[in-house]
């Protein structure tokens, strides 16, 4: 109990060392203006009573805290994902009533999820951060400026837990290590990799959209002020037509669509089906050949059944998938290029047939066999081919990107990781480098040996749904498993409840306490032994 | 007082230690690894159940099951029962990643057993991590030679001789035939692991086609394309030649060329050799494909033939597929499962009563090149190799189906896939059918 009572000690003092320190470096928290106001809610007929707290810290940056006025100690300091840093106009599908820049605070993944955690006790903080965009740094900020407010106010605070989504995630990841003593545990879901990795993953793809089917697609290198900005619109909207046109192009014959009427290359490649072309792309950039609609297996029932599978499915999954990864790759490329000042995106030694790797063997078919799919579309896509070129950063640029903060594993604390195995924004690979960071870490004594807990979220063995004429059809709620983020409230709810435990406890959950915590969802696995693939820039 | 509490304590636990080992002696002892209990032995494997290419392997999980049970009613292994958990992957590869992953983390399977095709195969045990896990992966029904790579899949063993080797011993067979050595040859193989495989083998057999091989995507061979790639040889090659055309595919890409031949009237223009994998003749027919189209194709095996009801390996399979998978009909596949099921008892009474993974890996390394089968090629298993069987004999077909050995008696050659050493004519004698089909190992 002694021991105990001294550990605990040591931890607010050094919370409020940290705290001071970080004072130091950066100005007080006392000039934020926070109002509160009483507020309530019904959550599963219980009136939720709560005060809601809202202000502008010193940066800029909005947050809101909600303390329930039946407190369990404990709060859930949220970290949001990555939000466009333009405003948008009407786009089809990406904006279709345009966007303007989003800085309103959240405090949960979803609405429903914040109201259950107001309901059992616990306190909600987070902020909306006064730049968007590959914000790592400036979330970090917000995030301890959030936590200092609230504490400061809330004295009852006695357990802070720091979860986030996406970006959010990787900074909560980046916020727990640099400042480790002010958190009692961490929640990572659809952890996102280093903004080189990721941008790497969406710009080969968007590159290979480029050399593939619209070489005016600009990809790289944006002008600066509004000539910069058109381009980017410019590229979004073209991108948008080649998928359109190899949507119609399958949707007319899936064995051999057609390829889009801006593409370029050369006759003997266009014999090939455009699938094989679109498959080629998301193999060698990591995209999921899982999306919300394909399963890269199913088939409609007849003679094209199996063929469908084989052939046809994984590449209408990165059909779906590549859409979000190269609109990805369009808006934060830019917003990194304007942030760093230059191109940060660099293929210019890739090796793309030998990024395929085992996916060389195992998509043969779908890539339209190994000598003339694999060998024809990779001698298009070498390097040493004039029409194809490739992309050079510049060198200060990426300098710049590489001094955000990068975790590096050391975890310290109850740690717990959500991620799906088919997202295919923050793949499964990003979690896994974490993962292998961490084992690193333990090795070099930089991390607490049984601290991280990773738990996968898979989709159902098949899903794709056909209709009666064998078109598959789109699902009106995104397949759990796939999509980017897309967890339910109850895997959450889940989550929530084991860091809760684990932020009191001090303790990452027990086996038999995660399992038990997921037993009643078949999406959700933990196997030590799972490794998902890294990100191909970490390959 | 203290020394009497504990000499108490002491004493108990001694009797519970002299209990325990009275038990472990009258039952096998529980061992640690997943889907082993004392009473039960849990197997996996994956398979085309459904989709287009279940009719030619649909049977096998059957015939496999059939023969764990006709064991299981005589005794199991060591007391033990074998539960096959057979889960369907359409031969597809995201499909069966998925499902050996559900084999292992749901079912918890002590093995993986027969596992088919190369890209699913290949995918699936990266996917569920079977190296990591440990989990034996026993007699794969793949020819693809680069299984063969411990580093790669160290608890993988093969049982089909590889594409290379066959490859090889095709060659051998051109060049040896009269009737086929000066003629033009040609090859129309998968673009994949298979067909690279073979094509290797021909190169190092240091066979020259008349042109290049001709390649296609598995799945995407269709009618017309079959039709324009025979009328193509047919009008190159003099009409006084009969040209050779050696098919390196599944059953249903070696039906659809051959009924293309049927469409264009050229089915007695060439002289066909059809890749074990794509020569079973009566799913041939089941494909719709002529009798008399195949009547005098060639084929490889390394079995007797599945309908030579002689044999004693095929009479006991026969038997216990009457018994136990009515319905289905004896088979090439059939054969193959119950080998592949008959070479897994003998591994797990290898093993020995307790039974571990690490244990049963060892055990066919160590003693799985003397293990009873049906196979008329040896078996290579050893600490450093991963290889099955390594040798082929070749037939003709007739149009009832049946593999009649070319000159009327088999003549088997065996190679490997990496040498150019030419086919050596195997001396090889299988070990006699164990009694009633039901191996002790002696």
């Amino acid at each position: 109990m002694k021991t105990l009572k001294l550990k605990k000690s040591l931890v607010a003092l050094t919370s409020a060392a940290l705290v001071s320190v970080f004072a130091v470096a950066i100005p007080s928290t006392a000039n934020a203006v926070t109002t509160c106001v009483q507020e309530a809610i019904t959550v599963n007929g219980k009136n939720v009573d709560y005060e809601k707290c809202t202000g502008t810290d010193f940066r800029g940056s909005k947050y809101e805290i909600r303390m329930p006025s039946k407190f369990n100690g404990t709060m859930m300091l949220y970290s949001h994902g990555i939000r466009y840093n333009v405003d948008l106009p009407p786009i089809p599908v990406v904006a279709p009533t345009g966007l303007a820049r989003n800085f309103a605070p959240e405090i949960a993944p979803t609405q429903e999820v914040g109201e259950l955690l107001l309901s059992q006790g616990f306190a909600l903080a987070g902020a909306g951060v006064q730049i968007q965009g590959w914000n790592v740094t400036e979330q970090v900020y917000a995030a301890l400026e959030v936590n200092a407010i609230a504490r400061d106010k809330y004295s009852k605070i006695d357990k802070v837990v720091a979860w986030g989504n996406s970006l959010g995630a990787l900074s909560t990841q980046a916020l727990a290590e640099q400042y480790s003593g002010l958190f009692d545990a961490v929640g990572a879901m659809c952890y996102s990799d280093s903004a080189l990795s990721e941008i790497t993953m969406a710009g080969d793809f968007l590159w290979g959209v480029k050399t593939f089917f619209d070489p005016t697609i600009k990809l790289a290198g944006y002008s600066a002020g509004t000539a910069g900005y058109l381009e980017m619109l410019g590229d979004i909207g073209k991108v948008l037509v080649v998928f359109q046109s190899i949507e119609a192009a399958i949707t007319a014959n899936p064995i051999s669509p057609t390829w889009p009427a801006t593409s370029t290359v050369p006759a003997a490649l266009k014999a090939l089906p455009v699938r094989s072309a679109v498959l080629m792309l998301g193999l060698m950039s990591g995209i999921s050949t899982q999306s919300t609609t394909f399963d890269a297996s199913s088939g409609p029932a007849g003679a094209l059944e199996t063929g469908f599978g084989l052939l046809i499915n994984p590449a209408l999954a990165v059909l779906e998938n590549g859409s979000t990864a190269a609109l990805l790759g369009v808006v934060a490329g830019y917003d990194l290029e304007q942030r760093a000042g230059g191109i940060i995106f660099d293929n210019s030694n890739t090796d793309y047939v030998a990024r395929l790797g085992a996916d060389a063997d195992t998509y043969a078919a779908a890539l339209s066999g190994q000598s003339l799919g694999i060998a024809g579309m990779g001698a298009y896509l070498n390097r040493l081919n004039p029409a194809a070129p490739r992309v050079k950063s510049d060198p200060a640029a990426v300098a710049k990107i590489k001094q955000i903060y990068e975790p590096k594993g050391a975890i310290t604390v109850p740690t717990i990781t959500i991620t799906a195995t088919a997202d295919q924004v923050t793949p499964p690979g990003a979690t896994q480098y974490l993962i292998d960071q961490y084992t690193s870490a333990v090795s070099g004594g930089s991390a607490t040996k049984g601290m991280l807990v990773n738990i996968w979220n898979k989709p159902a063995d098949e899903y794709t749904k056909f209709s009666a004429t064998g078109s598959p059809i789109k699902p009106t709620v995104a397949t759990n498993g796939t999509t980017h983020c897309n967890f339910t409230t109850s895997q959450y709810m889940a989550i929530a409840k084991l860091l809760g435990a684990s932020a009191k406890s001090g303790k990452a959950p027990t086996a038999s306490a995660v399992n038990a915590a997921i037993k009643n969802d078949p999406n959700l696995f933990v196997d030590a032994n799972y490794r998902a693939p890294l990100l191909k820039y970490r390959q | 007082m203290i020394r009497n509490t504990r000499m108490k304590r002491l004493s108990i636990v001694s009797a519970l230690v002299a209990a325990g080992s009275m038990l472990v002696s009258s039952v096998p002892a529980l061992a640690a690894d997943p889907g082993v209990t004392a009473t039960e032995i849990k197997l996996g494997i994956t398979s085309p159940k459904t989709g287009t290419v279940a009719l030619s392997y649909g049977k096998l999980p059957r015939a496999m099951k059939a023969y764990f049970d006709y064991i299981n009613d005589n005794g199991g292994v060591y007391g033990r029962k074998i539960k096959l958990i057979s889960r369907d992957d359409k031969y597809l590869p995201q499909l069966a990643a998925t499902q050996t992953r559900n084999l292992v983390l749901s079912d918890k399977v002590f093995a993986i057993v027969g596992a088919l095709g190369t890209a699913t195969h290949s995918k699936a045990y990266v996917a569920a991590q079977l190296a990591k896990n440990n989990v034996p992966d026993l007699f794969v029904n793949t020819g693809f030679s680069g299984f063969d790579d411990k580093a790669k899949y160290p608890t993988t063993f093969l049982v089909l001789p590889s594409y290379a080797m066959e490859a090889k011993i095709i060659a051998k067979l051109i060049a040896d035939t009269p009737t086929m050595k000066p003629m033009p040859s040609f090859l129309i193989a998968q673009d994949d692991e298979f067909g690279k495989d073979g094509v290797k083998g021909f190169a190092l057999a240091g066979h020259k086609f008349t042109s290049n091989p001709t390649l296609y995507p598995q799945g995407s061979l269709t009618a017309a394309l079959a039709e324009s790639l025979l009328s193509g040889v047919n009008a190159a090659v003099p009409a006084a030649a009969k040209p050779v055309m050696v098919l390196m595919g599944t059953t249903d890409s070696t039906a659809l060329i051959l009924k293309a031949a049927e469409k264009l009237s050229l089915t007695s223009r060439f002289t066909w050799i059809a890749g074990s994998v794509g020569g079973d003749a009566n799913t041939l027919l089941a494909l719709g494909v002529k009798p008399a189209t195949i009547e005098g194709a060639y084929a490889a095996s390394f079995f007797p033939d599945a309908k030579d009801s002689t044999d004693a390996y095929v009479s006991q399979f026969m038997k216990i597929n009457e018994k136990y998978n009515k319905g289905d009909s004896f088979d090439n596949v059939v054969l193959q499962g119950m080998n592949s099921a008959m070479l897994t008892v003998q591994s797990l009474r290898a093993a020995g009563k307790n039974l571990t993974r690490a244990g049963l890996i060892k055990a066919i390394e160590s003693k799985g090149a003397g293990f009873a089968s049906a196979g008329l090629a040896p078996l290579n298993y050893s600490a450093t190799s991963r290889v099955g069987y390594n040798g082929y004999w070749f037939g003709q077909l007739n149009a009832k189906g049946e593999l009649k050995p070319v000159g009327g008696k088999v003549t088997l050659y065996t190679t490997d896939s990496t040498s150019t050493a030419a086919p050596v004519l195997s001396s090889f004698t299988r070990k006699p059918l164990p009694k009633n089909g039901i191996p002790t190992n002696q």
